[in-house]
């Protein structure tokens, strides 16, 4: 087990020294996570702004605001797109390299991305979560998170990362059919921003939509996470919703599986 | 067979793609057409290659040699036939067989990009469970026949392809693996880099005795490497042997260029040109070049006639070259129709 860390640990880490290579990505990076993050605000504080009510599908203005930036940092650390890795693995070839080392493909990916992750999280992810407890309890006069919602966040968020992981790789096994995905992935990242409540709280849509969301595996990705944050589940609930996760990160684990191997017989590795 | 390290019996590769058509309206009509094509990239090849072997696999472009080797190398699933490396089949336990075999694509990396090339190799020590003994030893035996020092902490990006080509030999090498597959390792090289390649692959070769199979469009890395030559065309095998028997087989034939002291006059002239034994005869500016097969008759004999009716200021003796024989092992092949 330690084996099997000591390798697959360092693609994580490579990843994570990988980007911090060129300063000006570094930079660019922050800028327009920042820059995507207040327009969605301001978008959201417009629509506020014309309510006479003060609260829409349940949540009121200040919460709004915190779930603007938490769907959007949750949303930017969870989906760490593998399928585009695949992609381009397929499209030029060098998917070929990876396949003559005794490493697991998936878990290669994996790996990687748990990087990317990681990453994020640091850069900046945790600055702007700690700017919004200050803001929450200081601003909006709510008790500062306790520590077994905090722990529950992580881990749904954590849960969150395999749901997605494990979708994409599914996704990216299009690849190997289609041999271009970047089209399909723009429309699924369209579609997920939308399913996974990135976009707006689920909570908004009509009750048949949540229905239907309910026994779909999106809103595990980004949405849970959030509203547990967000203490919108009554305790028993929250460890309802993070075996759904858990439920979604194994089903899709399997579905993976089940892929690869129709898939392995009929890879063609293109460029000679 | 016993004491082969790869065993491919009867191994057939197809793949299946779109068809697609030509010009502006073939590229709309190929947007509809449902239509497949079946390619057959490697058809019925056969070989064994015992432990220690270092094997040339040539053929011209597209006659199916990387096919092969990713067959062997477990990426690629034959549509029919078997194929043993180490007595694992490749594509059924790819992991495994990974542990054995290292590759090189010469046309790609599997050095991290964006970090220094340092950082590799402990990649791939942990990914093999190399021993911090073996990985010093094998480090300073790299040091020795790659000079990887003088850019081991550089980014992988700004390498040369000479310096990147020889840290990919590196990398495949690291595990000390049983057998090496090396695709077209010195393309684009210049000649000291070609050179040095190829001393480290027999220097690995004779130290640790690691099968190398080769495959090459530089017919030098063949003469100065392999010992046996397979060659294939359009996916089928056509010659398995020696490069020695090969060359006895093909390489009879021989030319000399001679350079006048004077020129000849008329008489002297006919003379030359008919001195019967099938013997070629082609003037030049200052004098002449003759073709003659070497089981008729001897270099020196050759050389005897011509100075009896002339007299000479230079001679040169040229043997046919491997790519002479190559270019017609390839058009006889197709000459036959294969």
């Amino acid at each position: 087990m330690t084996r099997f860390f000591r390798i697959y640990w360092t693609f994580a880490s490579n990843q994570i020294k990988s980007n911090f290579v060129y300063k000006g990505r570094f930079y660019l990076f922050i800028i327009r996570k920042f820059l995507g993050m207040f327009i969605y605000y301001y978008l959201w504080m417009a629509v506020y702004a014309g309510t006479s009510s003060g609260s829409i599908g349940g949540f009121t203005r200040g919460e709004m605001v915190l779930y603007v930036f938490l769907s959007y940092t949750v949303s930017d650390i969870v989906m760490v797109g593998i399928s585009s890795e695949i992609g381009k693995d397929v499209l030029d070839g060098s998917v070929a390299l990876n396949l003559v080392k005794p490493v697991n493909y998936r878990l290669y990916l994996t790996f990687q991305s748990l990087g990317v992750m990681i990453y994020r999280v640091v850069v900046p992810s945790v600055f702007i979560w700690i700017g919004l407890e200050i803001y929450k309890v200081t601003e909006l006069g709510m008790p500062v998170i306790r520590p077994l919602s905090l722990l529950c966040f992580l881990v749904s968020m954590l849960l969150s990362f395999f749901v997605y992981v494990f979708f994409d790789y599914c996704f990216g096994m299009l690849a190997f059919v289609t041999t271009y995905i970047f089209g399909m992935n723009i429309m699924k990242n369209a579609a997920l921003n939308l399913l996974s409540g990135k976009l707006a709280p689920v909570s908004f849509f009509p009750p048949v939509i949540q229905e239907i969301f309910s026994f779909l595996p999106f809103t595990a990705m980004t949405y849970v996470p959030v509203m547990i944050y967000l203490g919108k589940y009554p305790g028993a609930e929250v460890l309802g919703q993070l075996g759904k996760q858990a439920f979604w990160a194994v089903a899709l684990y399997l579905a993976g599986s089940l892929l690869w191997k129709k898939i392995e017989k009929r890879i063609v590795v293109l460029g000679g | 067979m016993d004491g082969n390290v790869i065993e491919l019996r009867n191994v057939r590769k197809e793949f299946v793609t779109a068809k697609h058509y030509p010009g502006w309206s073939g590229a709309v009509k190929g947007l509809f057409s449902g239509e497949k094509e079946k390619k057959v990239a490697v058809d019925d090849i056969s070989f064994g290659i015992k432990e220690g072997e270092i094997v040339g696999y040539i053929g011209s472009n597209g006659a199916g040699k990387s096919t092969t080797i990713k067959m062997m190398s477990g990426i690629l699933t034959p549509t029919s036939g078997s194929c043993m490396v180490n007595g694992l089949e490749p594509y059924r336990n790819r992991k495994k067989n990974a542990k054995n075999i290292g590759v090189v694509f010469g046309q790609r990396t599997q050095l991290w990009w964006d970090l220094p090339l340092s950082e590799t190799y402990t990649v791939l020590k942990e990914i093999y469970g190399v021993s911090d003994g073996d990985y010093a030893e094998r480090m300073n035996f790299f040091e020795d026949v790659l000079e990887l020092g003088e850019f081991m902490h550089n980014t992988v990006r700004t390498l040369s392809l000479g310096q990147r080509m020889r840290a990919d030999l590196a990398a495949a090498l690291l595990h000390n693996p049983k057998v090496l597959f090396l695709d077209e390792p010195t393309i684009g090289l210049d000649v000291v880099v070609k050179d040095r390649i190829r001393l480290a692959i027999r220097e690995i070769n004779e130290t640790y005795h690691t099968t190398v199979i080769l495959t090459t469009h530089d017919l030098n890395d063949i003469e100065e490497l392999c010992r046996r030559i397979i060659i294939i065309d359009a996916g089928k095998k056509i010659y398995d042997s020696t490069l020695s028997q090969l060359k006895k087989d093909y390489g009879f034939r021989c030319s000399i260029t001679f350079e006048w002291k004077d020129m000849p006059d008329e008489a002297q002239t006919r003379m030359l040109r008919d001195m019967g034994g099938n013997i070629g005869y082609r003037e030049s500016d200052k004098g002449a070049k003759v073709y003659f097969s070497k089981k008729e008759i001897s270099v020196a004999q050759v050389i005897g006639k011509v100075m009896g009716i002339v007299e000479v200021k230079d001679i040169q003796i040229k043997e046919t070259e491997l790519t002479d024989i190559v270019k017609d092992i390839y058009q006889n092949s197709a000459g036959m129709g294969v």
